[in-house]
């Protein structure tokens, strides 16, 4: 149960080209999210939702404000599940899982045990180029699972992947997380995705900052068909036309 | 590689054994040594000073067994074999592992880049023969100046391979070891040192060839022993066969060290790479239905 705690953030990127503008990745966030809540960072490309993740994560710096990622007062451990697997590819399955956190023992029974929570316990000692790109991705979630996180990063996981091997990854996705119930920041730019996975919604504006913030009240696990599901998709993707309204039928 | 040579069914049926052995791997290996020999054994009738084949095999034969050469010269081969691989191989160690660490400075620290990075190119074009001299003009004729001989020749051939292995390890490998809080040194173990490997081995390869020539040319100038030393002596004494003889030495040397130890050690490293090329003729093999 992290806290995440993001205040007046900006981030901005020296210029591409000399004498160019600096990019402005983003503008100003704020931003609290807590508890055991999957929230799901929606917005166009280039919005500044995977420097987000990386700022959180250490990876980049932000450039003015703070973010804090806490779990009761220490600072929180972090799974994160890119958008391609990154997989050592030198290493088998099971080492690349430990390569992250190696505990001895109780390290590879984790390890064993979200890898066959994805569904992958035949593949311990095959190395990462024997397996299908779905099948790494799968890898990469049960990574980021056995470190067991107080805060799960996501970042657009199943963008690389065809419809069905998303949708199924999908369903492994929320039974994982009804089982554990981290806190998940999830990035997309799949609305669809979002209303089924998450509890919470924050959709950012191009420039960085936040256009709306929606909680969804339905119960976990969700299907995709599920009417109800599907219904406040509509709603939600109504919603995002006022960000980008659609040319009129001619 | 090592990866074992796989019948794939050829397009026109394959004529008799004979061409077949020829195009494999060891019957080519065999081809041309063959047709090496026999052109050196032609080269000896239109210049008969050139000893033959028979001669230097002959010479060599004395040369190991220690026997006589005619007169009161016996043969020395391995006093002279071993003191040569002792300086070799403590050059080499100390121009790989500065070449190693350089080299792992330039490529991940811009200002060292900037303070090094053209001094190991200059180092890179000084010729073996340059280092040589040098060394025998600051220690006089003393084991420090062959084993500094191969120490610089192979230095700057390792630190620039390195340095540009690690410049091109994948930086989104790197941000998921830190997003996972993955220390230094199990970064650098695991990270760093097999994303490298490839480029370590091409720098060990020149080091090792280019350090190999160096120790010849600096034995020759200052050695009291060792294959440079030995070579010259034959050469000085105007006997060709010897010179000739300790010259096939000194290839095949360096010849087996690369197919036999360097090969293996890469394939150990590569393992995974291997693997999914066993397993993509394996497919392979399975499509055209074998
Ligand atoms: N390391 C970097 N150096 C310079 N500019 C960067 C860097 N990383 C991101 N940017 C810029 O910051 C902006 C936001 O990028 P970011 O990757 O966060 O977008 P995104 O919302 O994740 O987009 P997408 O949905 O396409 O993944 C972009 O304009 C991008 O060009
Ligand atoms: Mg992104």
């Amino acid at each position: 149960m992290a806290q995440v705690v993001i205040k007046r953030l900006t981030k901005t990127f020296p210029p591409p080209t000399k004498g160019g503008d600096p990019v402005v990745a983003i503008g100003d966030i704020s931003l609290e999210v807590e508890g055991n809540v999957f929230a799901s960072i929606v917005g166009p490309s280039g919005c500044g939702k995977s420097t987000l993740l990386n700022i959180l994560s250490g990876v980049e710096t932000p450039t003015s404000g703070t973010v804090s990622v806490t779990e009761s007062g220490r600072p929180a451990h972090l799974g994160y599940v890119f958008q391609d697997a990154r997989l050592l590819p030198w290493r088998t399955v099971m080492d690349n899982m430990l390569y992250v956190r190696d505990d001895g023992e109780a390290g590879e029974t984790r390890a064993t045990r979200y890898l066959d929570m994805v569904g992958l316990s035949h593949t311990h000692d095959m190395f990462p180029g024997q397996l299908s790109g779905g099948m790494q991705q799968r890898v990469g979630i049960a990574r980021a699972f056995s470190v067991e996180p107080d805060l799960l990063l996501m970042d657009e996981p199943f963008s690389h992947l065809d419809a069905i091997t998303a949708r199924s990854l999908r369903d492994h996705l929320q039974e994982l997380w009804s089982a554990t119930r981290k806190t998940v920041l999830f990035v997309t730019h799949d609305v669809v995705e979002a209303v089924q996975l998450s509890d919470r919604i924050i959709v950012l504006a191009p420039g960085g900052r936040i256009f709306d913030d929606i909680t969804i009240d339905l119960p976990h696990p969700r299907r995709a068909t599920d009417p109800k599901v599907a219904t406040l998709q509509a709603e939600i993707l109504g919603r995002f036309e006022e960000m980008h309204p659609a040319p009129a039928p001619a | 590689m090592t990866a074992a040579p796989v019948a794939l069914p050829e397009a026109p049926a394959p004529q008799g054994g004979l061409r077949r052995w020829l195009a494999s791997p060891v019957g080519a290996q065999i081809t041309a040594a063959v047709v090496f020999i026999g052109a050196w054994q032609l080269l000896t009738v239109i210049a008969p000073r050139v000893p033959g084949p028979a001669v230097v095999a002959n010479f060599l034969f004395v040369e190991i067994t220690g026997g006589p050469h005619g007169g009161i010269v016996r043969g020395q081969f391995f006093e002279h074999f071993a003191v040569t691989l002792q300086r070799f191989s403590l050059g080499l160690f100390f121009g790989f592992i500065s070449g190693l660490l350089v080299g792992i400075l330039i490529g991940s620290s811009s200002l060292a880049r900037a303070l090094l990075s053209d001094t190991v190119l200059v180092l890179l074009t000084m010729p073996a023969f340059v280092w040589a001299f040098l060394t025998t003009m600051w220690f006089g004729i003393t084991w420090q100046a062959p084993v500094l001989t191969v120490a610089f020749s192979a230095f700057p051939f390792v630190a620039i391979n390195v340095a540009q292995g690690v410049r091109a390890i994948a930086p989104e490998l790197r941000n998921m070891s830190t997003a996972f809080e993955v220390g230094k040194w199990k970064q650098f173990r695991h990270l760093t040192v097999p994303a490298v490997a490839g480029y370590i081995f091409a720098g060990l390869r020149f080091a090792i060839i280019i350090g190999w020539n160096g120790i010849l040319l600096s034995e020759w100038f200052s050695g009291q022993a060792g294959v440079g030393f030995r070579t010259r002596y034959w050469f000085d004494a105007n006997r060709y066969r010897g010179f000739v003889g300790w010259v096939i030495v000194f290839i095949v040397f360096i010849v087996l060290v690369d197919r036999v130890i360097l090969n293996r050690l890469q394939a150990r490293a590569f393992r995974w790479r291997d693997q999914k090329e066993v397993d993509f003729i394996e497919i392979e093999e399975e499509q055209v239905g074998l």
